[in-house]
């Protein structure tokens, strides 16, 4: 009885992990080829094709460019935005064939 | 002792020169002297903040 019950709970536990994998299943290199995410001219990732787990995944992604954005700008003594601009460019610049990216009036391209 | 005439106007001429000595005046400007390094500066902080974000884009996890 003791034993069944400890056995009911690891597959409670695994079934969790499971499921909290789950929402993170999509990657942020599968968002960007299947272009349901894009890089913004701010310097973050913008959504395309709205679902659950894609915003969760560019609301982390986000957060972590703004902590290295902030950190770059505070070490150079020039503001976030202007680094995080400068990312932009770079990003844009250097993103692969099928990803999408916003152009300088704001609408989406797919390069 | 009596001078002759003529020394007079050589004596006044003499003083008055010595009087009115030339000198070059320099004098420092009121403002403190400013010299522009900004440009260098802001080149060297878009190098280092180039190498840096070259970096950073190489973070799959991020970009």
């Amino acid at each position: 009885m003791k034993h069944s019950l400890s056995v009911l709970v690891l597959c409670g536990l695994f079934v969790s992990i499971l499921l909290s994998t789950d929402v993170h299943a999509i990657t942020l290199q599968q968002a960007k080829s299947t272009a349901v995410v894009g890089e913004q001219t701010n310097g973050y990732l913008g959504i395309i094709k709205p679902s659950v787990e894609v915003e969760a995944l560019v609301k982390d992604v986000n957060s972590k460019r703004q902590q290295h954005y902030q950190r770059i700008a505070q070490k150079n003594g020039i503001s976030t935005e202007d680094v995080a601009k400068l990312a932009a460019e770079k990003a844009i610049a250097a993103a692969d064939k099928g990803h999408a990216y916003q152009n300088k009036q704001g609408e989406w391209q797919i390069k | 002792m009596k001078l002759p005439v003529v020394f007079v106007p050589l004596l006044i001429f003499i003083s008055l020169q010595s009087g009115c000595s030339p000198t070059v005046k320099i004098e420092p400007p009121d403002k403190p002297i400013v010299i522009n390094l900004n440009v260098k500066i802001e080149h060297e902080i878009k190098i280092k903040v180039d190498k840096e974000l070259d970096n950073l884009i190489e973070n799959e996890q991020l970009f």
